[in-house]
């Protein structure tokens, strides 16, 4: 096993708690500012940033019903076409419509709204579709080289990650934080954070000690880091550990979001509290059916995983796949959805789903390092 | 400068970014200079400093080296630096939080105070003074500076984080030797151990003249330029490198020729516009201790010089000066005719008394629920789009005045209190109104809209409130706002069923 490096900046970062007090108090602030004029310059757009900053690092899943009132006023106060437009496509590729988005972004683009912009916003719908691959890579290789901005290295690690190129992944994710020329904590904890998951989740033969230095780190820059204390929790709880387990998800819980619950009710359950395990496991189902409910698109995978875990509905669960498949029809979808078939004994669809995968993905290097492959072979 | 988020960078850390730096002869004390230096654009109310950067105002004396064409100004070696470090978020009392922060004075005095203490904190031999915490925005550009149109100001009710240093002149900057100086202020990381990873930026942002970024090294006009502001942030003040100077000397020029042609008018002879970029260049403010500083004295000490002639003022910035006027004259007309933007002064102008920048403004505080009711748009517009309807459980009475947008009503509550409202705006077709609270609620720019849309079977009802609370806590009027709305919705459920 190779060790992570110890991660000593050299000069501090902001505390990670006056860092998530000053975004939450300029994102009060921004709102003020907008309700008392929805088209003042910028406004909207920083009010963008300032939610997904919220949703990503907080958990505050709230943010999605922010923005939706956001470009619900910007319509209502008759705000420029272009912005709006390229607004509500950074909002629905938020919540994962990204048809949606793709038509906002041709919208932006007749009239007249920055290139750079589209383009920009363009590839991250790709990457995430698992469209035009090869083409995003060379845009995101290119865009890094020139700029060796941490905010352009760190989308370029997770594209290769995606492609199954685990080595070069994490050359790139180190080369952001070696690059790295501020003291705000988000983008590091943010690396961290892409770090641990490419060693604890996406490699086929999990580094699970590796991969909790590295989020551990996260949520020593950020403690309000909701994602990294969640899968902290989840090699803690897997490693025995159930007391940090515990200790790391309890102060998160107040955030909304369900996953909390869902890893909790685990650690609980671990514990031999039945009962409150069940208390976090409703909950954790009720808070997944009220989000499926408002932004299924954006929470379909989480949810599938969910229901084919702890949350124990393994029908649910393939439904669910299902719908994030056809919204994004990525290799890590086509996985999903095939084991979440398996789960639910729909052994035709699964079937159906590896000749589908094949057909889509088979050309790739990245297949053959899928378990769909491996799959294929099985059945043939 | 004021140059509020003047790079991409210093976004990801707003208290990073330094929106403004003043210098001026205090107002309490004559024998006194003050020193000040804002960040964080738009801080919210809890906005606090990052313990991982020194915040630093750095003055050298300065002598005018020559005039005319070849003014330029030349910097002493010798540096007096203010430098202030802030504590990470210590508990307070009332679940608030405290952040204390310390200043290193030129003379290696060190002062300690806690933000947001309005009296700040002195030196025993009273020789310096200190202040940093939230303050209203003195910064106003009432421009939208791509078109150079008029505009409100864009900073209007924003706040920002001010740090305030008032100090002895004679003791500490010894205008015997020469009283001319310029000033820069800047954000810098604090030094860590040096280990593998992490790349050390030598600053995150730097100020001397307004608007050196935003608007002319990245004047907004100029399309298809390179964004070079994170480039300059991390230069050296009163050191700017040769090897990065003509890159900055090409971008000031092309800025400059751009603002010049502004109104369709060459006021600028290319060798007085070349003369004007060098000095643009060298990125101080310039003041002088020894000759009166005014609000009208910002920038005078440049264009004398320029001008080939002595400079008659002590140049500076004080609070109140329209800094952004005055460039933008210079720049567009060569001083031929003022050009003055849409606002007069910014949301509260600076005061005479320690710590001369206004206190914060109180942040818009927002209200807001909404209900899925069974009925029709059609049925529940019925009801609450009247203006002087009577649905809601706590009103025991309404009286109206007038008709239209401007008219009145007069509510009498349950427990005898009265309110008057006015309307604003209506809309059938969209089922939604607006109105204002003309007295009653103890708040200002309070602001109600409802409004009724098509959702499922049935309908989607939402009552949005805004205000300012005045002369009382802002949770107190939140508790009256957010039980009006709460008992609305359930009078509304109870008489249209709610949708599941």
């Amino acid at each position: 096993m190779i060790a992570a490096p110890e991660i000593d900046l050299r000069y501090p970062l902001t505390d990670g708690y006056i860092a998530a007090n000053n975004l939450e108090s300029t994102r009060q602030q921004s709102w003020s500012r907008f309700w008392q004029d929805p088209q003042r310059p910028r406004i909207a757009e920083c009010i963008v940033v300032q939610e997904q900053f919220t949703a990503q690092y907080v958990g505050d899943l709230g943010a999605l019903e922010r923005l939706d009132t956001l470009v619900r006023q910007l319509d209502q106060a008759g705000a420029d076409e272009m912005r709006t437009a390229l607004i509500r496509a950074q909002v629905a590729s938020m919540g994962h419509r990204f048809a949606e988005a793709r038509d906002y972004l041709v919208q932006a683009d007749a009239h007249g709204a920055p290139q750079a912009d589209v383009n920009r916003l363009m590839l991250s719908i790709d990457q995430a579709c698992g469209t035009r691959l090869e083409a995003v890579l060379q845009a995101r290789r290119k865009m890094a080289a020139e700029s060796e901005r941490l905010e352009d290295l760190v989308p370029l690690g997770g594209l290769l990650a995606d492609l199954r190129e685990f080595e070069e992944a994490d050359t790139v994710y180190r080369r952001a934080l070696s690059g790295y020329q501020d003291v705000s904590p988000f983008a590091v904890a943010w690396v961290c954070f892409q770090l641990g998951a490419l060693w604890g989740e996406l490699v086929p033969e999990p580094q699970h000690e590796r991969a909790a230095r590295w989020y551990e780190k996260a949520i020593e820059y950020l403690p309000c880091y909701v994602k990294a204390r969640v899968h902290l929790s989840e090699i803690y709880l897997e490693s025995g550990n159930v007391a940090d387990a515990e200790a790391l998800l309890i102060p998160a819980v107040s955030s909304g979001d369900p996953e909390v619950n869902w890893r909790l009710a685990d650690v609980l359950a671990a514990m031999g509290r039945a009962a409150e395990s069940e208390t976090q496991i409703q909950a954790a189902r009720s808070g997944f059916e009220t989000l499926l409910s408002k932004y299924l698109l954006a929470f379909a995978d989480h949810g599938a995983e969910f229901y084919s875990g702890s949350g124990n509905d393994s029908r649910r669960a393939f439904e669910l796949a299902m719908v994030n498949l056809a919204n994004r029809p990525t290799l890590r979808a086509f996985e999903q959805a095939y084991e979440t078939a398996i789960g639910a004994g729909e052994i035709q669809a699964a079937s159906e789903l590896l000749l589908s995968a094949r057909k889509r993905w088979g050309g790739t290097r990245s297949f053959g390092l899928s378990a769909l492959a491996a799959s294929i072979h099985t059945e043939s | 400068m004021s140059d509020h988020v003047d790079g991409p960078r210093v976004i990801g850390d707003p208290p990073a970014d330094v929106t403004d730096l003043f210098a001026f002869t205090s107002p309490e004390n004559s024998a006194h200079t003050v020193l000040a230096m804002n960040a964080f654009c738009s801080a919210g109310i809890t906005a606090s400093f990052s313990n991982a950067i020194n915040y630093s105002i750095v003055a050298r004396r300065m002598t005018v080296a020559d005039l005319g064409n070849a003014a330029k100004f030349k910097p002493g070696d010798k540096e007096y630096r203010f430098s202030c470090r802030f504590s990470v978020l210590e508990p307070g009392t009332d679940s608030k939080t405290v952040q204390r922060g310390t200043l290193s004075c030129p003379d290696g005095q060190e002062l300690h105070f806690v933000v947001n203490d309005e009296k700040g904190a002195s030196t025993p031999d009273g020789k310096f003074r200190v202040f940093a915490g939230l303050r209203s925005d003195p910064f106003f550009l009432a421009w939208l500076v791509r078109d150079l149109k008029k505009f409100q100001n864009l900073l209007l009710h924003d706040n920002v984080l001010a740090i305030v240093v008032e100090f002895d002149t004679r003791s500490v900057l010894d205008p015997s030797q020469g009283s001319l100086f310029g000033v820069a202020a800047e954000t810098a990381p604090i030094q860590g151990a040096a280990t593998a990873i992490g790349h050390e930026p030598p600053r995150l942002d730097w100020v001397g003249r307004p608007e050196q970024t935003n608007m002319r090294l990245n004047n907004p006009a100029l399309t298809g330029t390179e964004d070079v502001r994170d480039l300059w942030n991390q230069q050296t003040p009163f050191a700017l490198p040769e090897e990065v100077r003509p890159l900055f000397r090409q971008r000031m020029m092309e800025s400059l020729k751009n603002w010049d042609m502004r109104d369709g008018k060459a006021d600028w002879t290319p060798e007085a516009m070349a003369a004007v970029a060098e000095v643009y260049l060298d990125d101080f403010l310039l003041f002088d201790v020894s000759k009166p500083i005014s609000d009208k004295s910002f920038f005078e000490i440049e264009k004398s010089t320029l001008h080939g002639q002595p400079y008659q003022t002590g140049g500076g910035r004080t609070v109140n000066a329209d800094v952004i006027d005055i460039m933008v004259t210079w720049m567009v007309n060569n001083d031929r005719e003022f050009l003055q933007g849409g606002a007069l002064q910014a949301t509260k102008p600076g005061t005479n008394t320690f710590p001369y920048e206004a206190s914060p403004n109180t942040q818009l505080q927002i209200v807001a629920d909404n209900a899925d009711l069974s009925a029709s748009p059609d049925r529940v517009w019925d009801v609450i789009g009247k203006f002087g309807g009577m649905w809601h459980p706590l009103i025991a009475s309404v009286q109206l005045t007038g008709e239209g947008v401007g008219q009145l009503r007069t509510l009498e509550l349950i427990d005898g209190k009265q309110i008057i409202e006015r309307l604003e705006f209506m809309d059938h077709s969209k089922k939604l109104y607006r109105y204002t609270n003309v007295s009653g609620m103890g708040v200002v720019d309070y602001t109600g809209t409802l409004d009724v849309k098509s959702k499922g079977s049935g309908s989607s009802v939402e009552w949005r409130v805004q205000y300012l609370a005045d002369g009382q806590p802002d949770f107190a009027v939140k508790t009256i706002v957010s039980t009006l709305l709460k008992i609305g919705f359930e009078a509304l459920k109870k008489r249209f069923g709610a949708q599941t």
